[in-house]
């Protein structure tokens, strides 16, 4: 597989168009299984686990070979992954935040 | 033939000669930059104060009527932002961050000078457009923390909140590109040996502050967008009788806001722990505990903000959990105060202005942090919510820990700045008086706020006991402000003096001390080596240890050392000024203006100064970017372009964006009472999107691989290509809200729609900026501009790209594919 050495001081090396085809090809797959997912209504029990899964797959490959992560420096990877964990954090407990308003609450309007 | 190179002229030409009032205007330069921030400060102190006295005034009595009641909301109102928004920040941030950054690590500037401009400005006009109240439409009056929903056009009708919205707005993109500049540089630009554990302490504040700033502002962002779009577009994020709830706003904006309280916090406690030492003549007691307990602090402080909504009913788990994590905070911030009494400890006092000031904050600080535990005990705080406890609490925090802090620094770094000292003897009679009026206007409140009296109250009654206290208070108030008229005596006396203040005239132990005072504009004639801690101490002393000490108690002169070979004037890189800056901060001051008083044409003139000014910047220098930095200026980066840091640094920051707009969708996308519902969302339409976006991402690694080979012809095919994906995604979103629309979903219509069209809206945003970014790269590509050599400015799009794509790989998931189905 072909390596190109970075503009900058060739040290740190991204991978060839193989690499970046091969990594397309995994996206149109987990595409096809999210939309076929979707479509089975058989999965829907499991549908809000196994999307998740196949979302966090995709955001991975990108990240980590589009974005290079997995060829850079790993203060890059500090650097993107400590707010990640913040927003997910976040999302997570403004939720669960909200679901007990939800259900604690009197209904208004 | 090249040009001989010429030796440095004995005479160094400061940092403030030269250039005129064109090169204020232009400069970029740090510490010119950090001046301009301190003239807004000091004008923007005095209006707080004033605005604080004359609430004083009002309260002097019951039943006042000294100012009507709206001009004293409005007055409440005003203080607490300016002094949070345009004080506090911009002095320990913009002037003494600024200042201070490049000069304690050993760099000539910071990452991106012209970014660090760009945030002055726009942190000036942020200032004005807050202040326009006075002229047209009023001040904003809903309190500094402007709660929903009292802020809705329905409750507050006129201008008011509306400067205050847009004004915020441009303040919070000013603070997190300040943020994202000192990360950067902190990290990449750290002077050779100045590794983490050799930093000063203030560097540690400042990286953790940076980080801090870009996790918590972009929820203030979302807030504020929320209440803009209620505002002017009519939504209703906040309007409990459409089914949302008010309290979204309290969770967005505390979710800033107590860690503000930390973005302000932290950088005292690292200026105090310069201070200390330096008048102490010791080493900081305690260097890594001091440091790690900055970063628990930082980490921590983003998990509290639950303490401040309490009386709001999270339920007994949430209440808890913050209850636990706001109480450990105590815990580093003991290690801090007790490592601070440490190092002064056994130490060979010099007691000047600055060390007064330092130790009054250590003491002033320690009354703020113990009320703070008791708001940590929900129980308490149940009690204590809305009173004068609070304001008590806040003022011992904010006044006794940072302000003191702020006048310490002051003194300390007020010789190597302007290159004038400040007289030591007015300085005490300032600390003297400020520690009198200063507890003598808050110590009170917390007995007025266990008795009762609620705060942002306009007058009371006679009867209610609280007369004696608050004209204890208001007396206290008057001294406090005299105490700030010797501040700014001595200072207009020390700037007319025409003493000059030496190289080091505290012994000081950090590298600032190593340039003259003030500065020349570079800064180090050559970029310092670091051999340890307290590198300056070392430099002179030999050792920063006890030997160090040893040293200079033992008479031992300080050494002077000298640059290791004179430098040429022209091997100095010092970034070109730029005027970008400034013009981009009146478009987008511009912009601000004319959505406020409701003139198209104004916000046309804005958007288009802004983007003119925004590709006068991306071909003002030779990399569609930055300047590039000459590599001494990125010593400590390990390679990696300080670019590249940046734009991960915003990345992350947009992380914490998106989640706030993601979360708001989920919370409430089933609350709505009427219209059509997530079964409207076309998902073979986004599945053919998902396609196009993804696919997108291929071209363009492909288009960074060719560029990076060096093959011109498919770096421009595959960038082409990338636009072309782009415009198709665009379309698609174009055509999928233009059908829903038809079908009767509008912005307003409900719930689902306007978080839905917020959410997918600014995700299309944030596409069509992609596109622009690689329209002016292809056409830097067709002009033969482009090329193997700046192959970082397609890697730098290309990562903003496919965090776009990744950021609508979960939109795709949470908001279609998830939501479409029932019960899901």
């Amino acid at each position: 597989m072909s390596e190109i050495a970075d503009a900058h001081g060739g040290q740190i090396h991204h991978p060839g168009a193989a690499t970046y085809l091969t990594i397309a090809a995994f996206l149109v797959v987990l595409t096809a299984m999210e939309i076929t997912v979707f479509y089975v209504h058989a999965l829907h029990p499991v549908l809000v686990p196994v999307l998740m899964v196949l979302a966090a797959a995709k955001f991975a490959l990108v990240a980590m070979f589009y974005m290079h992560l997995k060829y850079d420096k790993w203060l890059l990877t500090g650097v993107f992954v400590f707010p990640l964990i913040i927003a997910t954090l976040l999302l997570v407990s403004l939720i669960l935040l909200f679901a007990y308003l939800s259900n604690h609450m009197a209904p208004i309007g | 033939m090249a040009a001989q190179p010429k030796t440095l002229p004995a005479h160094q030409p400061s940092y403030l000669e030269g250039g005129g009032i064109l090169g204020w205007l232009t400069t970029i330069d740090h510490k010119r930059v950090a001046v301009m921030y301190l003239v807004s400060a000091l004008f923007f102190m005095a209006l707080g104060g004033f605005e604080a006295m004359a609430i004083r005034v009002q309260l002097w009595r019951p039943d006042n009527h000294a100012l009507s009641a709206a001009t004293y909301n409005a007055f409440f109102t005003m203080h607490g932002t300016t002094m949070v928004f345009l004080v506090v920040m911009p002095l320990l941030l913009g002037f003494f961050g600024n200042f201070m950054i490049p000069l304690q690590i050993g760099a000539r500037d910071v990452a991106f000078p012209r970014l660090n401009a760009l945030s002055f400005w726009l942190a000036l006009i942020a200032g004005i457009l807050l202040h326009l109240g006075w002229i047209r439409g009023g001040l904003p009056d809903a309190g500094w923390f402007g709660y929903a929903n009292l802020t809705e056009r329905y409750f507050t009708p006129g201008l008011a909140i509306d400067w205050w919205v847009i004004g915020l707005l441009v303040s919070g993109a000013s603070t997190v590109l300040t943020g994202l500049n000192f990360l950067t540089t902190i990290i990449a630009m750290r002077a050779p040996g100045m590794t983490y554990m050799r930093m000063p302490m203030f560097m540690w504040s400042l990286m953790a502050t940076s980080i801090l700033i870009l996790i918590a502002f972009p929820a203030l962002t979302i807030g504020l967008i929320f209440l803009l779009f209620d505002r002017f577009f009519d939504t209703h994020f906040y309007v409990a009788s459409a089914g949302a709830t008010p309290i979204l706003w309290q969770h967005l904006f505390w979710l800033f806001g107590h860690p503000e309280v930390y973005i302000m916090a932290l950088p005292a406690f690292g200026i105090i722990s310069e201070v200390i030492p330096t008048f102490s003549r010791k080493p900081l007691f305690g260097y890594p505990m001091m440091a790690y307990s900055i970063c628990l602090i930082a980490f921590l402080s983003y998990g509290v903000w639950g303490h401040h909504m309490f009386a709001t009913g999270m339920g007994p788990v949430a209440d808890s959990a913050f209850a636990v994590t706001s109480m450990l905070i105590a815990i580093p911030t003991g290690v801090k105060i007790f490592s601070w009494i440490a190092t002064v400890w056994g130490g060979s006092l010099r007691m000047t202005t600055a060390f007064y000031f330092a130790l009054g904050m250590l003491l002033e600080f320690t009354v703020g942090g113990l009320s703070g535990i008791m708001h940590a005990s929900a129980p308490i705080d149940l009690q204590q919510t809305d009173s004068y406890f609070v304001v008590a609490h806040f003022h011992y925090v904010l006044f006794g820990g940072v302000m003191f802090t702020i006048m310490s620094a002051f003194y300390y770094w007020w010789p190597k700045i302007t290159g004038r000292m400040l007289d030591e003897r007015l300085g005490k009679w300032h600390f003297w008086l400020t520690v009198v009026g200063f507890n003598l206007t808050f110590f009170p409140m917390h007995f007025l706020g266990m008795w009762g009296m609620p705060r942002r109250t306009y007058t009371y009654g006679a009867d209610m006991g609280w007369t004696h206290l608050n004209q204890l208070e208001t007396i206290g108030a008057f001294i406090l402000g005299v105490a700030f008229l010797f501040f700014y005596v001595n200072i207009f006396k020390s700037l007319a003096s025409r003493e000059r203040a030496p190289a080091d005239p505290w012994d000081g132990r950090s590298l600032e001390w190593s340039t003259p005072s003030p500065p020349p504009a570079y800064n180090f004639a050559t970029i310092p080596q670091v051999r340890g801690r307290d590198a300056w101490w070392i430099l002179k002393y030999g050792r920063a240890g006890s030997r160090g000490v040893a040293a200079y108690m033992s008479g031992r002169a300080p050494s002077q050392p000298q640059p290791s070979e004179p430098p040429s004037v022209e091997d100095i890189h010092i970034p070109a000024p730029s005027i970008f800056p400034l013009v981009l901060s009146l478009g987008v001051g511009t912009m601000g203006l004319g959505l406020i008083i409701d003139w198209y044409r104004i916000i046309f003139i804005g958007v288009a100064v802004m983007v003119l000014s925004i590709i006068g910047m991306g071909f003002e220098y030779a990399d569609f970017g930055e300047e590039s930095h000459d590599p001494e200026h990125a010593p400590s980066s390990g390679g990696v372009d300080v670019r590249k840091i940046g734009m991960w640094s915003f990345i992350g920051s947009e992380c914490v964006f998106f989640a706030s707009l993601i979360s708001t969708f989920i919370v409430y996308k089933s609350r709505s009472f009427s219209g059509p519902g997530p079964q409207i969302l076309n998902i073979p339409l986004t599945s053919f999107s998902t396609f196009i976006l993804l696919m997108s991402s291929l071209l363009m690694v492909l288009a960074l691989a060719a560029t990076q080979r060096g093959d011109k012809r498919w770096e421009r095919i595959w960038l082409g290509g990338v636009i072309a994906f782009g415009l198709i995604f665009l379309g698609g979103q174009v055509y999928e809200f233009t059908s829903f629309y038809h079908e009767g979903m509008g912005l307003t219509t409900n719930l689902f729609s306007q978080s839905f069209f917020v959410l997918v809206g600014f995700h299309g945003a944030h596409v069509a900026i992609g596109v622009l970014w690689l329209s002016v790269l292809l056409a830097a590509a067709m002009m033969g501009k482009l090329g193997q050599s700046r192959a970082l400015s397609v890697e730098l799009v290309g990562l903003y790209w496919h965090f776009v794509d990744v950021v609508w790989i979960i939109i795709f998931t949470l908001v279609y594919l998830m939501q479409a189905v029932p019960g899901a």
